[in-house]
């Protein structure tokens, strides 16, 4: 039988209709196109059981409590708590970070040792040897810094410091170290509470609440609570500052002003409430109407900050007629501002009654300490390391022999940068214990990484800002990934080397006599079903069953407990603000106005790698970054759009590229902060400059506080 | 634009009150962990970088002092009639599920991009590079989204898979998965928010709040006169960020 070509052809055109009607071909078109995307470097999901188990956030000074989604056993995502009072289910971009920040490329994976230039891995037993060796030969000269606010580690860290002879303990510059000193010349004790969820008119004098001013996540719940979707917002928030920042943007209403006239405007302020009869039967009232009196008055602050009187004169009008008015005042980018702008804003909250009461301010009680010989919070703060490193740099303060570093980036996190880091060479021998290489641990003769927060004991205790006492647990999911130790333990361990008696043998076992202490303070809950505000309203705070707080603790649950320390009365602190606050002219050099965001990391983390993306590139092309300047200042500068220029102050230079952007005051320059890293990886090192670098420290009149607040700088 | 809004018994729908957006990001990093985008390092070139949710900040284009700004988060529309959908050649994005969810099926897409072009909020991204993580952080990838080989296009889902998960713990429960109580399915943009300005459910359901949000005189959608019909909806009282939802002429 032959086949002809008719045949042929049919059976050709028959076999592909038949072929098409299969599913053959389109199986085999499917498979290859998985196939194409099924290559060996694309990385594979994990299998595992599904499960959530609670924490803290220990990298976010914002001290959410977070639901950890872990997969087989490893974390997998950071989420927020909801049943947590500084989270209400809200997290940061930092705080989302902390599970993948487990496997950073800047994490130091070992101990090591500066070998020349470089660094050398050793071991723990030889690191302790080392450290015991050094720091014993430089007793009675040994200092130590911390960067962790919150966090009982700095009761080990400063009671070792003392049993070596201490050199000092300091605590990293930030909102709280400023407050602290405001709240000591008033004469109270504690640290102040802002009770944002009670208040009803909000004045905020320069802190970026929203962002980088204390329990920003919380903050921006209890802003958020009471502005329902396309309603009339329940609260009014007004922002007084030299950037429409990301607070300010969200406020209804926004007051240009300098951050070197927040107390200016304060004060001004205070002049229209006292012509309204407000009155105060603190210490100082006298000498306060007197000082507002005699330099505040509406003419002065127009000259001095350009307000308009209405525009002061309807604040105070509105903060005299809500039924839960609160100021809060702070530094536009979380560091530098004086005590006298403190003062000044804590004084509108006396003027106004709002002292310990609903909606107002309390001074939360320090949480009792379990570390015999350490130094309370409140002394933590009472040291100024600027000026410390200063007179180190300049050989007016004795250099100290020995430095701890714990959770702390000095080199890069204050201002005048260069002048800290010639302070840091003068010390013969620095301990980091950092968790990542950046710029502090790369100057120092030993890195002893600390595990992350994810893998170990560790807690949060009542972050600056909130507004009621909080204890919060942080514990080890995972464990170290890398060679690491908890910086505890570390130290313990170098106690009984050095035969200090710390009275306890490991971090965990602080931890858990620092819970067992909160049992027995009066008024503490945990807050499950009723939240602190609810009780600062006025709702019965439930009791506490002492023996479940661990158990409550683990499940993500915090210890709280409202009002405030029993103390004498608060005063004005007038002479301070006499010497401090001055209506002058206004600055005719350019200002510096830095900003700072938690998406772009702390000094002790660098940017999060998953955070880069959320940088606009109005902030950062390249590896170049913009400063921010109106067109009215472009016009004054010579400036245009895109243009390259250089910052200089304080002795140093950074490059930038310049944004026209009309929310910032005319005259002000804003730069964002957190970039400029010459340490930790390739998504922080190279990127941009660090604009806090060109700050200059000075010294406030009347407090003495080094200050860096509105630093002058040329353009060219 | 042609063809014709899609209609679904579950309609979700996000609310994005711009009013108490800060800007922050929080809600890009949630989206990034959650749908495993890998960390870029030259991020900020933004024509190649990839954010499912992306927050774009907003102008009235006045001078200082008049100036003012509003952030305004751009997850995936979700469009009734998605112009994405009809210039696919291979049906690797389609809109044929209840819950209106524009899909994309990864291992169809041959990477043509016509519907990068068609997309008139730039919703989709291409993969421009290998998906790669740092050594070590693929340990912490989500098992609820399968990586993407570059070379393929991939967009905002609403979290689809945590549908899927609220629609399974709904059957634990006993209760109708096709009827979920309000909050049991959100986004994981919407959850960690910490100014709670997203708002999200099913919009034909009048147990979940984004019923009434949808229906508020503030209320607005993007570009609206394109027909997109999209299921995000934005709110603010101020009248020129509304304004700046479409192409409106001055005398408009």
């Amino acid at each position: 039988m032959g086949l002809d070509r008719r045949a042929f052809l049919g059976l050709v055109a028959g076999g592909t209709v038949g072929a098409m009607f299969t599913p053959i071909p389109w199986k085999l078109i499917d498979d290859a196109s998985i196939w194409t995307q099924n290559w060996p470097w694309i990385p594979r999901v994990p299998k595992g059981q599904v499960d959530y188990v609670a924490t803290t956030s220990k990298l976010c000074p914002a001290g959410e409590g977070l639901k950890i989604m872990r997969v087989a056993g490893n974390p997998i995502l950071a989420g927020g708590n909801a049943s947590h009072p500084l989270s209400c289910g809200g997290v940061s971009a930092l705080a989302r970070s902390e599970v993948y920040m487990l496997y950073s490329p800047a994490r130091i994976k070992s101990p090591m040792k500066r070998n020349g230039k470089t660094f050398a891995p050793i071991t723990w037993e030889q690191a302790l040897v080392e450290m015991a060796e050094k720091l014993g030969a430089a007793k009675g000269a040994v200092a130590s810094i911390s960067g962790d606010n919150t966090g009982t580690i700095n009761e080990v860290l400063t009671a070792l410091t003392a049993k070596l002879g201490s050199a000092g303990s300091f605590m990293m510059p930030s909102e709280a170290t400023t407050a602290a000193k405001a709240m000591k010349l008033m004469g109270v004790q504690g640290q102040a509470g802002y009770d944002f969820e009670n208040a009803d008119m909000v004045l905020v004098l320069g802190a970026d609440i929203f962002e980088t001013w204390g329990t920003s996540s919380r903050n921006r719940k209890a802003f958020g609570a009471n502005r329902p979707a396309g309603a009339k917002p329940a609260n009014t928030y007004v922002y007084v500052g030299p950037t429409r920042n990301n607070t300010a943007a969200v406020c209804d209403q926004w007051v240009p002003a300098a951050a070197a006239d927040l107390g200016v405007v304060a004060l001004g302020i205070a002049w229209h409430l006292l012509k309204a009869g407000a009155t105060s039967n603190a210490p100082g009232f006298d000498t306060f109407k007197a000082v507002v009196n005699g330099g505040f008055g509406p003419e002065d602050v127009k000259r001095a900050t350009g307000i308009a009187p209405e525009t002061l004169a309807t604040i105070a009008k509105a903060l005299a007629s809500a039924k839960a008015p609160l100021v809060v005042t702070g530094s536009p980018f979380g560091q530098g501002l004086g005590a006298a702008p403190v003062i000044a804003g804590m004084s509108l909250n006396m003027l106004l009654g709002r002292i310990n009461k609903p909606g107002g301010v309390s001074m939360l009680p320090e949480l009792p300490s379990v570390v015999p010989g350490a130094l309370t919070r409140a002394a933590m703060l009472d040291g100024d390391l600027p000026a410390f490193l200063k007179g180190v740099e300049s050989g007016k303060t004795p250099a100290p022999k020995a430095l701890l570093i714990y959770d702390a980036n000095p080199a890069y996190g204050l201002p005048e940068a260069a002048t800290m880091a010639k302070a840091l060479e003068k010390i013969p021998f620095k301990v980091s214990f950092s968790s990542f290489m950046d710029e502090t641990a790369a100057l120092c003769d030993l890195v002893l990484p600390n595990s992350l927060p994810l893998e170990r004991y560790d807690d949060v205790a009542t972050p600056y800002g909130s507004g009621f006492c909080v204890y919060s647990l942080v514990r080890p999911i995972q464990k170290p990934i890398c060679d690491t130790k908890t910086t505890g333990d570390v130290l313990l361990g170098l106690a009984r080397k050095l035969s200090i008696d710390l009275k306890f043998d490991n971090f965990q076992q602080v931890i858990k006599e620092k819970v067992a202490s909160l049992t027995k303070v009066s008024g503490g809950f945990v807050a499950k079903d009723v939240m602190p505000w609810q009780v600062a309203a006025g709702k019965p705070a439930p009791a506490l069953v002492g023996g479940d707080l661990w158990k409550a603790l683990e499940a993500g649950y915090a210890w709280t407990m409202v009002g405030q320390a029993a103390q004498p009365a608060m005063g004005f602190a007038a002479e301070v603000l006499a010497k401090a606050v001055k209506a002058g002219k206004p600055a005719t050099a350019t200002v510096l106005a830095p900003y700072a965001q938690l998406r772009t990391g702390t000094p002790v983390t660098g940017m999060p790698c998953q955070d880069l993306t959320m940088v606009p590139d109005t902030e950062l092309k390249g590896d170049t970054t913009f400063i921010r300047v109106n067109s009215e200042t472009a016009k004054a500068l010579s400036l245009k759009k895109g243009q390259s220029v250089k910052l200089s102050g304080a002795g140093v230079d950074c490059q930038a590229k310049v944004h026209i952007f009309e929310s910032v005051m005319p005259g002000m320059v804003a730069a964002p902060l957190g970039f400029g890293h010459t340490a930790f990886d390739y998504y922080s090192q190279g990127k941009g400059a660090n604009y806090l670098s060109l700050a200059a420290v000075a010294e406030e009149p009347g407090s003495g506080l080094s200050m860096w607040i509105a630093p002058e700088v040329k353009i060219a | 634009m042609s063809g014709q809004k899609k209609e679904f018994p579950i309609t979700w729908g996000m609310v994005i009150d711009i009013d108490k957006c800060t800007g922050c990001g929080a809600c890009m990093a949630s989206c990034q962990t959650e749908n495993n985008v890998e960390p870029q390092r030259e991020a900020s070139n933004k024509l190649r970088a990839t954010s499912w949710m992306l927050v774009y900040e907003l102008t009235n284009d006045k001078a200082f002092p008049n100036h003012d700004i509003a952030y305004l988060p751009r997850p995936c529309q979700q469009c009734g009639n998605p112009p994405c959908v009809s210039v696919c050649p291979v049906i690797a994005t389609d809109k044929n599920e209840n819950g209106g969810i524009v899909s994309q099926v990864y291992p169809r897409c041959i990477g043509c991009r016509y519907c990068v072009a068609a997309c008139p909020y730039h919703v989709r991204y291409f993969g421009w590079y290998d998906p790669i993580w740092p050594e070590g952080m693929d340990k912490t990838l989500s098992p609820m989204t399968s990586v993407r080989p570059r070379g393929v296009v991939e967009k905002c889902t609403f979290c689809h898979h945590r549908w899927t998960q609220a629609k399974d713990a709904a059957r634990v429960a006993g209760k109708d998965p096709e009827n979920l109580d309000d909050g049991a399915y959100v986004t994981s943009c919407v959850q960690n928010c910490p100014s709670g300005a997203l708002a999200f459910g099913d919009i034909k359901n009048p147990k979940h709040k984004v019923h009434e949000l949808v229906k508020s005189p503030y209320a607005f959608r993007l570009l609206e006169r394109l027909g997109t019909e999209t299921q995000v909806y934005y709110i603010s009282r101020r009248e020129w960020v509304r304004k700046l939802g479409d192409n409106y002429l001055k005398s408009e």
